[in-house]
């Protein structure tokens, strides 16, 4: 037996919906970066469940890239994150109001 | 299934610029580090050389008319990937240019400074090659992330951070959009590239996944509502950075726009031309209104920067090849005013240290060239005759009265009005008021070059434009028949 498409799009959806919810709402940077991961993560589900839905390795080649780009945007935000930190010793994006945001 | 990549000399000829450019920027990044003492300014200048060969080699490449793909269609040299690909690289050598008394201050990473920024214009080169949505993604992605830790370089600066922080949290959220939006494309039409898609069946999947990407590029090009990153961004980064943002994202995210809209989506054209127009109006508006309240020149240039990018969207909801002349010349014209107007922002910034509009009084009496480059620049981006601005302006309005997009006009033209009043804000304080501290600024010989680039570019565009219409007319010939094809879609119906 397996497990139907649309069980994995539901808990895609969802998945990506927790994150985007997560990034709108939670004030913790570190959070906030989670929660883009989730929804980064999301896409790997769908796009892993569509190529073997389709039998087509496209989608299974996309997810190593977005695998990769993830990576590296952790690495590149966290610099910025400590960064900040040095300055403010906070991670609350409601302290960073120098600009208008 | 298999996949076979053969690849021939022949075909990474295609590639040459690209390649060139890595192997240039690694060379320049390899001398920064091993030779100790070496001042920055022969590592600018060496950069400069480098992507000027770039420039020369596409335009050669231009002259020749080479075409062709590579990868399975993922990456397309073809005359439009070449008009954004020299549009990119003009502005990277102006901006470095730009950057170069600005790097001074810098206390440390000086030399890296211009690898990442030749590391962005490299993916801004393939963005304006990708003709799939996973390099769409993956080219989209590189380039940002060099502007990321670009934005954020004022390690010392409180609101270079700050700005680096909010452009990294947004811009990653719009990433997270982008890929879920491909994924759901992908599930609805099983192929990554753009030229196979063109023939699904519509269905909500693929509408809600193209929103999804719209917004991602919006993001990138700054149309509202997409556009909150924009002001505070500009504002904290470093101001050669933030004349770099203003114009070669935006000009290869229009790349990718309209290859996506014109090739995989011509068939859906009367509904994705609504959103371009409600995009167009909102930024347009919203752009000019609140430009009118700003005191910092930055988020007064951010502002007009998202209403420009209002008239670029008016091209696209014309959805026409005229429409895609338009917006191409349109941008042209865009980059020299922009750059121009950034650099002498630059130019007085870095001796004022301020970059308030207030400290702009009796610029006139402080250095007579600034003033009077940047009342042409600022002409140049109202839309004042002979200038570029207003040949570009010309040009994207007719495309709109061909496809009786008349409100669209009305809006545009209320909007120049509206445009005239805060720039000529800007040129009263510098020609009328007096100045505070009436000691002259001198001009550094890397800026007055810009400035000059700049006029020319602004001047000739604007008396003699007719080569340069040529140029973007045959940069979209492929889109001739893009009308065609939306006719073919709809037999019964009034398409177009």
């Amino acid at each position: 037996m397996t497990v139907p498409l649309w069980y994995y799009l539901v808990l895609s959806g969802l998945i990506f919906l927790i994150g985007l919810v997560g990034v709108l709402v939670r004030r913790n940077i570190i959070i906030i970066l989670l929660s883009i991961e989730l929804m980064l993560n999301a896409t790997n589900i769908n796009f892993v469940a569509f190529s073997s839905y389709l039998g087509n390795l496209a989608g299974q080649v996309f997810v190593f890239f977005a695998l990769t780009v993830a990576a590296a945007e952790v690495a590149v935000g966290l610099a910025i994150i400590i960064a900040l930190y040095r300055h403010r010793s906070s991670i609350n994006v409601d302290e960073f109001r120098l600009l208008k945001w | 299934m298999t996949f076979d990549l053969v690849l021939s000399g022949s075909d990474l000829l295609l590639l040459a610029p690209e390649i060139f450019l890595t192997v240039w920027l690694c060379v320049v990044l390899a001398i920064d580090f091993s030779i100790k003492n070496l001042d920055h300014e022969n590592i600018a200048y060496l950069s400069v050389g480098g992507v000027i060969a770039t420039l020369l080699n596409l335009l050669w490449f231009d002259y020749l008319g080479v075409t062709g793909t590579l990868f399975h269609d993922m990456f397309v040299l073809d005359r439009l990937a070449i008009f954004f690909k020299i549009f990119v690289l003009l502005s990277t050598v102006l901006v470095i240019l730009s950057s170069i008394d600005y790097v001074k201050s810098f206390r440390f990473f000086r030399g890296e400074y211009y690898f990442l920024v030749m590391m962005s214009a490299l993916g801004m080169m393939f963005m304006a090659s990708a003709h799939d949505l996973l390099s769409v993604f993956v080219t989209l992605e590189f380039s940002t992330f060099g502007f990321y830790v670009l934005v954020a370089y004022l390690r010392d600066d409180v609101k270079s951070n700050e700005a680096g922080l909010k452009f990294f949290i947004l811009g990653v959220f719009a990433a997270g959009l982008l890929a879920y939006g491909v994924s759901l494309v992908y599930g609805e039409t099983g192929t990554l590239v753009f030229s196979e898609m063109a023939h699904t069946p519509g269905s909500y999947g693929l509408a809600i996944g193209f929103l999804m990407i719209f917004a991602a590029l919006g993001f990138k090009i700054g149309a509202v509502p997409f556009h909150s990153w924009i002001p505070d961004t500009y504002h904290g980064a470093p101001t050669p950075v933030t004349a770099f943002l203003s114009i070669a994202p935006k000009g290869a995210a229009m790349a990718i726009l309209i290859r996506m809209f014109y090739v995989a989506l011509a068939a859906f054209k009367p509904t994705w031309v609504l959103l371009f127009v409600v995009a167009s109006i909102l930024s347009m508006t919203y752009g000019n209104i609140v430009a009118i309240a700003q005191k910092n020149i930055k988020r007064l240039l951010a502002y007009s920067g998202i209403a420009q990018i209002g008239n670029v969207l008016i091209g696209l909801a014309a959805g026409t090849k005229r429409g895609s002349d338009a917006i191409l010349f349109y941008l042209l014209t865009y980059l020299f005013a922009n750059l121009g107007a950034f650099a002498v922002v630059i130019g007085v910034g870095n001796l004022i240290k301020s970059d308030e509009i207030e400290d702009y009084n009796g610029l006139n009496r402080r250095s007579p060239f600034l003033a009077a480059a940047m009342l042409i620049f600022l002409l140049s981006l109202a839309g004042v005759p002979p200038l570029a601005g207003f040949i570009g302006k010309l040009y994207i309005f007719v495309a709109a009265i061909d496809q009786e997009l008349y409100t669209l006009l009305a809006v545009g033209l209320i909007n120049i009005i509206i445009s005239m009043y805060y720039y000529l804000v800007v040129v009263k304080k510098m020609y009328i008021n007096e100045p505070v501290d009436p000691s002259p600024i001198r001009v550094s010989i890397p800026i007055k070059t810009v400035i000059y680039v700049g006029l020319a570019g602004t001047l000739i565009l604007g008396i003699y434009p007719r080569p340069f219409i040529e140029w973007v007319v045959a940069a979209t010939l492929m889109f001739s028949n893009v009308t065609d094809m939306v006719a073919a879609a709809l037999p019964h119906g009034s398409g177009g």
